[in-house]
């Protein structure tokens, strides 16, 4: 397997789940900065063409003028849109009950806790005008805000419409006010709803809530969630200091409503640019600074240690230093040395550093030109794990050592949330203006599933951990293998040596799988994409099965010329291994198995099976990401069973160019699913279950309208006699519950294969957690599954046995994944074409897992 | 001489008009200027301890938190509710828990009025009154000197309150704002701060912000300033209060901010520091043990057409720093590890700021970073470790 192969796979097996928060760029982390925001970082002068026009007007620095309830562009959250969207009452098989039976029950400890509230609660919505109009929110929060008829009330205003929990006496009310300026206001209040607990924006309310709740225990907002900033875990060695946090949400399940809090961490680096700078200085000397500093910066996001504000490094200028002077807004002159000792009485220490510089783009319309900000490295903190800090593993272990919270340590701090929220004057107080009531923590039922038995070709084996069976399998040979007769090997490094005894290793590996690999051409080529490149167009003809390719460099042109020649000019398997990996002592003989276990697939084969009682199902996974190279395009992968026993499959991979994440290209890709399914079955198949991944909030709606059809119309066009019946359900990786197990007077993740369809999921949906996947370290995340289309009518039971069946089949881990295996091979097409091949493969290769 | 100043009077009562069509803006806007100047007093007089008496939407307050100097920020107000929704804009940023400041910072917010006596309020080194006398009905206004002066006694206080001589600038203004109660020219302010100075020990200076237009120099700033210094020589018959356990305020909103005063704070920053320059001697050392010739392994192309490095005082820091640390131990290496003596690190400016002795470096380092048995070297892998599981 090489190296990128093995991350991949780790990164399935691993998956610790915990929300770690590396600190990507929020455009703006959540500012405490005050009106006199336009004191941030001085826009430069003269030389580089300020244009000052688009200043941020005062009532862009929100934060403090009270809740937004409603976005930016007026409407409720995405994922609040999806939770109107109603799909179970159109199923009947599960209207009345969509929970499953079968299996092992479990008790399971959750990290939801109830909201009570009483029966007839209603929070009443209230239309607020302003005669004269006022334009400011600030302004017009200020005076709703400050009315002595109103400031004892539980309220939420976003600017337009004010919620309260009490109804007012008149269903119209006019309030007098006057402005700073002596302008006398009046502002009428009109009742436009009374809203259950359940609707949507009263979600949102409550959402807002407990934010001022949690701002009240002093936690500190970064983005969407909160941090304790007063306990930081600092790991010096790497400047990195975490600041524990929690994401909350409120949501309304089964029949109640729920408040759930995750655990998170927020990444800051302990290191100022200029100190960045200085250590890069240090380490590569005077001559190759300049380049290796805008390599290593640019894009950067930074914190200003003043402003707590977040720019991008689009630049840096030499030529620029602190002593050098920019016009401030009254257009004085005046240095940035004087001007941060002037504001912020800061004392820059190095006059010689360079600035950075960062474009600021209007938020109001692009004609504006973009607005430079000069930045002082000193006053800027770096932010997020730069890719090299991510590829660092000492970093990532000591990182991952205090963010991976065992389920006991989550519990503890969710135990830690309840009491600080039920002990704290404010937020109790807060809570019962509103009728609230913070409810117990909540424990329901699971049911675990029984184990699977794999069954390879002339053996039937039950594992020991379904996470892993490896070991079980070993001396076991896979359902079936092409011979692998003529391939080629082409390698660059000096180590003759290392070839010879991995390729040894390779054909013991493969006769023991049942795979019979004969010796290869040899090919040695210069050190460089180019000379891999020829040497494949010199060797490659109609004949040759594979080509492997010895990699000596991590870099990654090497791997995407390789596979972009191989994929769609001249599709042909390739493997990739770096020496780096063949070099490793003591694991020659488990990384030739893996190879050769992915070689099998590559040429088409089968490695093992799970018992499928659906005599003639089609599965089908489909995964939607961006291009790394050009954003405008969607990449597609859908990947199809083409046989009964779910062993081969046809995968294709479809480039959209669209701004949305929904595919438009799915009845071409089932049309030829069907005709492949045809050609090896001779009829069509009787069920078709689509597993849909890489779905955003939002988005459930427009999935039903415009995907789920095209499903069907071609499914109804494949045969004119019997139709294929159709399921269609969205796999989300990321969902808001976790559920612990008690064992041995301690909490654990619960087993493999813990189904939960009750109290955590939706009303109106048809919906299950399944956890499939096992964390070594941490806390496991359950994977969410939506049926939002269902014409098979399985019942709940047999439809989450059947998913957690699917989980067993990918055949680059020997072991259970957290998706459905169809929904990770589409994902790791899309990976391949969106990050290295930029292009649709060729449908030459559709019949084997060649991007494994 | 005569005719001169006739002339002047003529051209000023003729801007006096056509400067009233027009509408006067500031730049910067008067309530900054305002702010500044008190900001101005800040950092000339270095203050510990600062209150802001009707600090409304906290923006001075907000600006002068940068102050290095000021260890006890206050603001008092009568709107509760403002407070409340403007208080988290003083809490502490990301980047000061990062970078600690040197001296401790507290932030508090009261809900109270500026003329109720609260004992919190005691021995402040300046009081801000900025445009908030004016709003002060008359019999609150009498009690005022009493209670700011007379049981505050602060060592400086500021007080701005418009000055009305400016007002026929404005279109058709009688008040400025419509909570004003009185607005006064320039002899009826400083009558009345004389008297409250001359009553409470102090000495008084008036200025101003918000520069009249050209020609309409005679009617004064726009805002009045009188900048009242407590007397030393009165001092001691005024300053013992009698009721020092009043609290009449509430505390709407307190925060400390982090600070190398707080050990906690002191201790990342020494380990911090410490174990990033612990890094960079091990660095130095392995490279000066590889072969010359493996020393472009960076690859990157020489830097062509830029005279001398580009961030120039690095080498120079550096050259500083090599010297101070010349006359003390060496690291040293035995096997993979490396071991820097806490002699070495104590004299590198940054930690011996941070320590008062070696004793407590040591202390500081014990339980975040590994040190030989005596306890005199910090002791880190020379190598790093094989980054594979």
């Amino acid at each position: 397997m090489s190296g990128r192969a093995r991350v991949r796979a780790r990164g399935i097996r691993v998956h610790s789940q915990h929300a770690l928060e590396v600190g990507r760029p929020q455009a703006s982390t959540e500012s405490t900065s005050a009106d006199l925001s336009h004191s941030d970082a001085p826009s430069s002068s003269g030389s580089v063409g300020t244009s000052r026009t688009s200043q941020k007007s005062k009532s862009d620095s929100a934060g403090d003028a009270g809740p937004t309830l409603l976005g930016r562009d007026g409407r409720l959250r995405r994922d609040l849109v999806d939770a109107s969207v109603c799909t179970r009452e159109k199923l009947a098989h599960v209207r009345d009950c969509k929970t499953g039976s079968s299996g092992i029950p479990v008790t399971l400890v959750t990290n939801l806790f109830t909201i009570d509230l009483p029966q007839d609660w209603q929070l009443y919505q209230y239309n607020v005008t302003y005669t004269p109009n006022l334009e400011s929110r600030k302004l017009r929060t200020a005076l709703l805000y400050g009315h002595r008829e109103l400031s004892s009330k539980a309220k939420v205003f976003d600017g337009a419409i004010l919620f309260l929990s009490q109804k007012l006496e008149e269903e119209v009310t006019e309030l007098f006010s006057e402005t700073h300026r002596g302008e006398a206001v009046k502002m009428t209040l009109m009742l436009t709803g009374a809203l259950p607990s359940s609707s949507p924006v009263c979600i949102q309310v409550f959402s807002i809530i407990f934010k001022k709740i949690l701002k009240k225990l002093s936690m500190y907002q970064i983005g969407r969630n909160y941090f304790d900033p007063k306990k930081p875990v600092e790991i010096p060695q790497h400047k990195l200091s975490l600041w524990p946090g929690l994401a909350i949400s409120v949501s309304h399940c089964e029949s109640r409503l729920l408040f759930s809090a995750n655990v998170c961490y927020k990444v800051l680096r302990n290191e100022t640019v200029l100190e960045f700078m200085t250590s890069l200085y240090h380490s590569t000397g005077a001559s190759a600074f300049t380049q290796a500093c805008e390599k290593a910066l640019l894009g950067l996001i930074v914190l200003t240690r003043y402003n707590n504000k977040t720019y991008r490094i689009d630049d840096i200028d030499w030529s620029v230093k602190p002593t050098h002077t920019f016009q401030k807004r009254d257009s004085s002159e005046i240095t940035y040395v004087d001007y941060y000792q002037q504001q912020y009485d800061i004392t820059l220490s190095d006059l010689n550093q360079p600035v950075l510089v960062s474009l600021l783009k209007s938020k109001r319309n692009d004609n504006t030109e973009a607005r430079i900000v000069h930045l002082i490295p000193e006053l800027c903190f770096l932010t997020g794990l730069t890719k090299q800090a991510v590829s660092d593993f000492q970093l990532m272990k000591a990182v991952s050592e205090v963010t991976c919270l065992s389920p006991l340590g989550r519990q503890q701090r969710l135990a830690r949330l309840a009491d600080d929220i039920q002990r704290n004057r404010d937020a109790r107080f807060e809570l019962e203006t509103w009728g609230l009531h913070f409810g117990h923590q909540m424990s329901l039922t699971g049911r675990v599933a029984p184990s699977e038995k794999v069954l390879m070709q002339d053996h039937v084996c039950q594992p020991g951990s379904a996470a892993d069976w490896s070991k079980d399998i070993r001396a076991c040979k896979v359902l079936s293998a092409p011979s692998l007769n003529q391939w080629l090997l082409i390698y660059s490094g000096r180590e003759e040596n290392i070839n010879e005894s991995f390729l040894s290793c390779l054909r013991r590996a493969g006769s023991s799988m049942g795979f019979n690999v004969n010796y290869p051409k040899i090919v040695k080529v210069q050190e460089n994409p180019a000379a891999f490149l020829r040497a494949i167009q010199q060797y490659v003809h109609p004949d040759v099965q594979l080509v492997m390719c010895i990699l000596s460099s991590n870099q990654k042109s090497y791997y995407d010329v390789i596979k972009k020649y191989l994929s769609s000019d001249c599709p042909m398997p390739s493997q990739c291994v770096l020496t780096r990996t063949l070099n490793k002592q003591g694991i020659m003989m488990s990384l030739a198995t893996k190879i050769a276990m992915q070689v099998t697939c590559k040429l088409g084969g089968e490695l093992w099976a799970v018992e499928i009682p659906l005599k003639s199902l089609m599965v089908v996974g489909i995964d939607v990401c961006k291009d790394a190279q050009n954003k405008g395009i969607v990449v597609v992968g859908c990947v199809a069973s083409i046989n009964p026993r779910i062993t081969r499959w046809y995968s294709r991979c479809i480039l959209q160019r669209t701004t949305t994440d929904v595919a438009d290209c799915l009845k071409v890709f089932m049309t030829g699913a069907l005709n492949k399914w045809y050609k090896h079955n001779h009829e069509v198949p009787a069920r078709i279950i689509v597993y849909r991944d890489g779905v955003g909030d939002g988005q459930l709606r427009t999935l039903i309208d415009y995907e789920v059809p095209q499903l069907l119309s071609s499914v109804a066009e494949s045969s004119s006699s019997a139709s294929s019946r159709l399921s269609v359900i969205v796999v989300r990786k990321k969902c808001i519950p976790r559920f612990f197990t008690e064992r041995n007077h301690t909490l654990q993740n619960p087993p493999l294969g813990t189904v939960v369809d009750s109290e955590a999921t939706r009303p109106a949906w048809y919906d299950f957690y399944l956890i499939s996947q096992v964390a070594h370290q941490g806390t496991v995340n359950p994977t969410y599954y939506n049926v939002i289309y269902d014409d098979n009518g399985l019942k709940p039971d047999h439809m989450q046995r059947l998913t957690f069946k699917l989980c067993h089949l990918y055949y680059n881990w020997p072991g259970v994944i957290r998706i459905p295996a169809p929904c990770q091979y589409a994902h790791k097409l899309t990976f391949l074409v969106a990050q290295s091949i930029h292009k649709e493969p060729s449908l030459e290769l559709a019949h084997s897992l060649f991007y494994l | 001489m005569d005719e001169n100043n006739v002339q002047c009077e003529n051209v000023a009562d003729k801007n006096l008009e056509e400067v009233a069509n027009t509408v006067i803006k500031f730049k910067p806007p008067l309530y900054r200027q305002r702010y500044q100047f008190v900001k101005d007093l800040v950092t000339r007089y270095e203050p510990k301890k600062v209150a802001d008496l009707g600090c409304g939407d906290t923006s001075l307050l907000w600006m002068l938190k940068f102050h290095k100097c000021i260890e006890l920020l206050v603001g008092v107000d009568i709107n509760e509710e403002k407070l409340q929704r403007k208080k988290y804009k003083l809490s502490p940023l990301i980047g000061d828990y990062l970078k600690p400041r040197e001296k401790t910072l507290t932030v508090t917010l009261y809900h109270g009025s500026a003329v109720e006596r609260d004992a919190r309020l005691l021995a402040f080194d300046l009081i801000a009154c900025v445009e908030l006398i004016e709003h002060l009905e008359s019999e609150d206004l009498a009690r005022f000197p009493a209670v700011v002066f007379g049981f505050m006694s602060p060592a400086m206080v500021v007080i701005s309150t418009p000055n009305s001589e400016f007002n026929p600038l404005f279109p058709a203004v009688t008040l400025r704002d419509s909570d004003h109660k009185f607005e006064w020219n320039r002899r009826q302010f400083q009558t009345w701060a004389l008297e409250v100075a001359h009553r409470y020990g102090y000495s008084v200076n008036f200025t101003g912000v918000g520069e009249p237009p050209d020609g309409c120099e005679h009617v004064g700033y726009c805002t009045q300033i009188g900048i009242f210094r407590k007397s030393l020589t009165k001092e001691a018959e005024l300053c013992i209060p009698e009721q020092q356990e009043e609290h009449a305020y509430d505390v709407v909103y307190t925060t400390t901010y982090p600070s190398l005063q707080q050990p906690k704070y002191r201790q990342y920053a020494v380990v911090n520091e410490v174990v990033s320059q612990v890094d960079n001697m091990r660095r130095d050392l392995l490279e000066s043990l590889k072969p010359q010739d493996n020393r472009d392994f960076m690859g990157l192309p020489q830097d062509t057409g830029r005279p001398g490095p580009p961030v120039q005082c690095f080498p120079s820091v550096l050259a500083q720093l090599t010297a101070s640390l010349e006359k003390t131990p060496k690291p040293f290496c035995v096997g993979n590890v490396f071991y820097v003596p806490l002699e070495r690190l104590f004299s590198l400016p940054k930690v011996k700021h941070l320590c008062i002795n070696i004793e407590m470096l040591r202390t500081l380092l014990a339980d975040a970073v590994m040190l030989n048995s005596d306890g005199s070297a910090v002791m880190v892998a020379m190598q790093e470790q094989d980054q594979d599981e």
